[in-house]
Order: structure tokens, then C-alpha cells, then sequence
């Protein structure tokens, strides 16, 4: 594998699970925010099973996608198997429960924010902006735990997408191929560069959103 | 900084965006499932670079999985052609219409027998069906292991049916392990609990080095390993014939017999038209259930 093919294979696999993210991230902060400030039946009940689902096998997720996906299935018109673009999906759906739980959490425990702007006079969506706001480093360190469960997983990359070269292949399913080809050390050696860009990114962004 | 942040976010979004759209619009796709005994050894990707310069507009890709997963991805739509080697499991999916009626063999090579230098069960040297029955008695006898596959791959159909032609049935007993994994993994195991196993000689070529194993058995018609080609008549049958017959064209056959030096496959037509006796070994193994 030369050197081009793993830069071309990281970028695709930080494209893929950032765009994941960022969907992931657009549909669980409203839902965290709605968890966090109302409070209804059933309401841990919800996230009791967003915290099961977390358990959820990537690759029972890739399977469910792959029947709603395929050709013959519901949303087969649409032409997505083995894209790019049903990877981005099965993994916004992958990480959404761990995004929203860490969310939530992050939220809850700034909450008395919400108090204390509402006596001061603010309306419920000026203190659910407040609340937004003062939990940001929260809520970015919960969309880089998704993004970071979303580039290291397997399963979803591999019944979606496929593994094809130039196209699908990203650094989870370039190392499973190395495996089946037997050159574990590269498996190995692009493992670690995965968790290298990771580590990156993660700390560029916390230390913007510290700033 | 949020809006340095905001800005990097979308960059990144928009970018990425950009770039799914180029790579999915670009050219016509031909999906091709295969096994990847043929896939990791690297063939493949010498007959697409020849293929595609040929046919600019085409861009091939390849999804590697076992022979089994290879068909259902097919049986499920969005594949356009297969290669595959389990004579009964395509016949299958033939009568089902999911692949057409009259695939091509396009190459072939053979199974081995592997197993510990030591070779406990006494079976080198034998027929493979003497040895698997030498297997199985040393086995009852707790003296060897057997690792399978267990993944209806290929290879795994390949041994099932060996061991139903010894009148065997190892299923569930302790010696006999499923490892549920790809050929690699599997030789691996073997070569940890120094077991037997077989192998397609592409993968025992590569890996041979790496191992504490050696050749048990690789002769006879019992170890025949034959490819064949299908195109999914649901799928993108234009391109895939093309890609079909660029497989079976002179230049096509020539690069599956010169591939690394020779050796790892043969071709079924080229130089010489061994066509007859492969369909008659073919439609043998399609009647042997798995």
C-alpha cells in the first residue's frame, strides 16, 4: 500500500465519519435539549433505551440499513448500496443514542442555568439558548466521542459500503483486508494511524472550543 | 472562535460533500462480488486496471467477501456480476434466477491439505478422502484438531463436501473447530492449535512462510478449485457482460496464468482449452450437497 492510498484512505474515512457526525450531531442536540428540559412520562424510559442501544452491534446496524437500502428494498430507488453516502448514513444512525446520551448528560448537569435565567426574566427558548450555550465544550466533546466511534467502527463501513477500493475503502475495512490478506503488521501500522488522526482532531477541536 | 469553528465544520461538510458526489457520479458502476481467495492475492486488480483502460467509462468494484456472501449480496439486487468457486451454491442460486443459467469457468487451481509437520493423524500421502477418514479417527481418538472455516465460503463448501463423500459428519464434535472466519484467520488457528485445515493454494502460497505447517495432501480430483463468472441478469447487465468477456478473452486469460510469475491460477482456455474436463468436474461438485 503506498503512501498515497493510506492519505487517500484516512481522508475518505475522516469525510464519511465527519459528515456522519455532523448529522448525527444537527438531530441529537435538539433531542438532548427537549430530554434535558422537559420532563414527561416515560422520559427515562427513553433514555434508558438510547443507552441500550449503544450496545447495538455495528454491523446488526450495517444489516438492518442493508435491507431498507438494497436494491429490492423500500428505499432501493434510491440507488445508495455499497455509496459513500449509505456509510455516512448508517453511522449518523450508529452514533445518534451515544451522541444525545453524552448530550443529555452534559446539559443536565449545567441545568441550573435555566433557573436562574428564567427568574431573571427569559423566556423558555432564550434559557434553552443559555443552557446551549454554557454547555458547549459539553456538547463538542460528545460530537468527537460519536465521530470517534463513527471512524473506528467496522461493521456498518463493511455491509454498506463494501470495502471498494478508491471509493468505500476506509481505514477500518483497508485494515480488516490487510488482516485477510495476512500483512498484520500494515493492519497494525494503520490502526495506529487511525487512532493518530483521531487523537489530532480531537484535540484541535477541544482546544478551539476551550478557547 | 465559534465562528473559526462553525467555518472549519462546514468547510469540512461542504468538502466532503463535494468530494461523495464527484466520486459517485463520475462513471458507470459495475459491482462485482467476489471471493477473496481472488481478491487478496491481487488478480483482480491487475484485470480491472486492464479492463478499465479499455473501458474508460467503467469503473469496477469489487466487493470481497466468502463465495455464500457473495451470491445473497447478489440475491438482494445491487450487484452486477460474480466470481465465485462453490459449484453447488451457484447452481443454487442459478435455478433461483438470481445469477444467469450459464456461468463461465474462467479459471481454476486446487485446495490442500495442511497440517502439523508432525502430521499425527498419519495422513500424508494419502487420497484427501483417505486423509479426512484418518483425520476423524485420530480426532475420536483426541490426538488431532481440525479448523473450518464454518462460513460457507468456497472453501468451506469444498471441505463439507469432502467429508459427506468420506461418510463423515464431523459437525459438533470437540476436535473439529468452526472458526467462522477468512482463509488467513483460519490458517492462523491452525497453525496456533496445530491443526489440520484446507486451504486454496493462493492463500498457502502467501502465507506458508509465516507458518509452523506444512503440505499434507494436494493431489487429486477431490482438490479440483474452479472459478466461475456470472452476470446478474437484475444488475447492469451491459457492463458486466463486457467485463465477462474481457475475462475470457486471450488477454484476459493470459493475465490470470502469468499472474506473479504463474502458478497461483490457471487459466480454463488459454493456452490450451481444458473447458470439457473442468464442466464435467463442475457439474460433479454442483450435485454434492455441502
Amino acid at each position: 500500500m503506498t503512501p498515497l492510498e493510506i492519505a487517500e484512505i484516512s481522508l475518505r474515512s475522516i469525510a464519511i465519519s465527519g459528515t456522519a457526525s455532523i448529522i448525527a450531531a444537527v438531530i441529537s442536540i435538539p433531542l438532548s435539549l427537549f430530554l434535558c428540559l422537559r420532563d414527561f412520562k416515560g422520559k427515562n424510559l427513553i433514555l434508558e433505551i438510547l443507552n441500550s442501544m449503544v450496545s447495538l452491534p455495528t454491523v446488526v446496524i450495517g444489516l438492518l440499513l442493508y435491507y431498507l437500502l438494497t436494491r429490492t428494498g423500500p428505499l432501493g430507488f434510491l440507488d445508495l448500496m455499497y455509496t459513500p453516502i449509505a456509510m455516512v448514513i448508517g453511522q449518523a444512525i450508529l452514533i445518534i443514542p451515544l451522541m444525545t446520551i453524552f448530550m443529555e448528560r452534559a446539559l443536565d448537569s449545567r441545568k441550573d442555568v435555566v433557573e436562574v435565567a428564567i427568574s431573571l426574566g427569559a423566556s423558555n427558548s432564550q434559557a434553552a439558548h443559555r443552557l446551549f450555550l454554557d454547555s458547549l465544550p459539553g456538547i463538542i466533546s460528545s460530537v468527537l466521542v460519536g465521530f470517534n466511534r463513527a471512524i473506528g467502527e467496522l461493521g456498518v463501513a463493511l455491509m454498506l459500503g463494501g470495502n471498494i477500493k478508491g471509493f468505500t475503502r476506509v481505514m477500518t475495512t483497508a485494515i480488516a483486508l490487510e488482516v485477510s490478506k495476512g500483512e498484520f503488521e500494515l493492519g497494525i501500522s494503520l490502526g495506529f494511524i487511525l487512532v493518530c488522526i483521531s487523537l489530532l482532531l480531537t484535540s484541535a477541536i477541544s482546544r478551539m472550543a476551550r478557547r | 472562535m465559534r465562528k473559526l469553528f462553525i467555518g472549519i465544520v462546514l468547510a469540512v461538510l461542504l468538502a466532503s460533500i463535494a468530494l461523495l458526489y464527484i466520486i459517485s457520479t463520475e462513471k458507470r458502476s459495475l459491482i462485482v462480488t467476489t471471493t477473496t481467495s481472488l481478491y487478496a492475492t491481487g488478480l483482480l486488480d491487475e484485470l480491472k486496471a486492464k479492463f478499465e483502460s479499455k473501458n474508460p467509462g467503467v469503473m469496477v468494484k469489487f466487493i470481497a467477501t466468502g463465495t455464500g456472501e457473495a451470491l445473497k449480496r447478489a440475491s438482494q439486487g445491487g450487484v452486477d456480476l460474480v466470481l465465485v468457486h462453490a459449484p453447488s451454491l451457484e447452481k443454487e442460486y442459478a435455478e433461483k434466477g438470481v445469477i444467469e443459467k450459464n456461468g463461465s469457468i474462467f479459471a481454476y487451481n486446487y485446495f490442500i491439505l495442511v497440517g502439523p509437520s508432525a502430521d499425527p493423524a498419519g495422513a500424508s500421502g494419502k487420497s484427501v478422502i483417505d486423509a479426512f477418514k484418518s483425520i476423524y479417527s485420530a480426532g475420536e481418538r483426541g490426538k488431532v484438531l481440525f479448523i473450518s472455516r464454518g462460513d460457507r465460503s468456497g472453501t468451506n463448501v469444498r471441505e463439507m463436501q469432502i467429508w459427506r463423500m468420506a461418510g463423515l459428519n464431523p459437525k459438533n464434535k470437540s476436535w473439529y473447530i468452526e472458526s467462522g472466519s477468512d482463509m488467513v484467520t483460519t490458517l492462523s488457528i491452525a497453525n496456533e492449535k496445530q491443526a489440520y485445515t484446507l486451504v486454496d493454494v493462493g492463500t498457502w502460497l502467501f502465507m506458508k512462510d509465516k507458518l509452523g505447517l506444512r503440505v499434507i495432501v494436494d493431489r487429486g480430483d477431490e482438490l479440483i478449485n474452479i472459478y466461475s463468472v456470472y452476470i446478474v441478469p437484475s444488475g447492469n447487465v451491459r457492463d458486466a457482460s463486457a467485463f465477462k468477456e474481457f475475462i475470457l478473452s486471450k488477454e484476459g486469460q493470459e493475465t490470470i496464468n502469468s499472474f506473479k510469475g504463474g502458478g497461483l491460477f490457471f487459466s480454463a482456455i488459454w493456452p490450451v482449452d481444458n473447458t470439457k474436463w473442468l464442466r464435467e468436474t463442475w457439474e460433479k461438485w454442483s450435485k454434492i450437497k455441502g
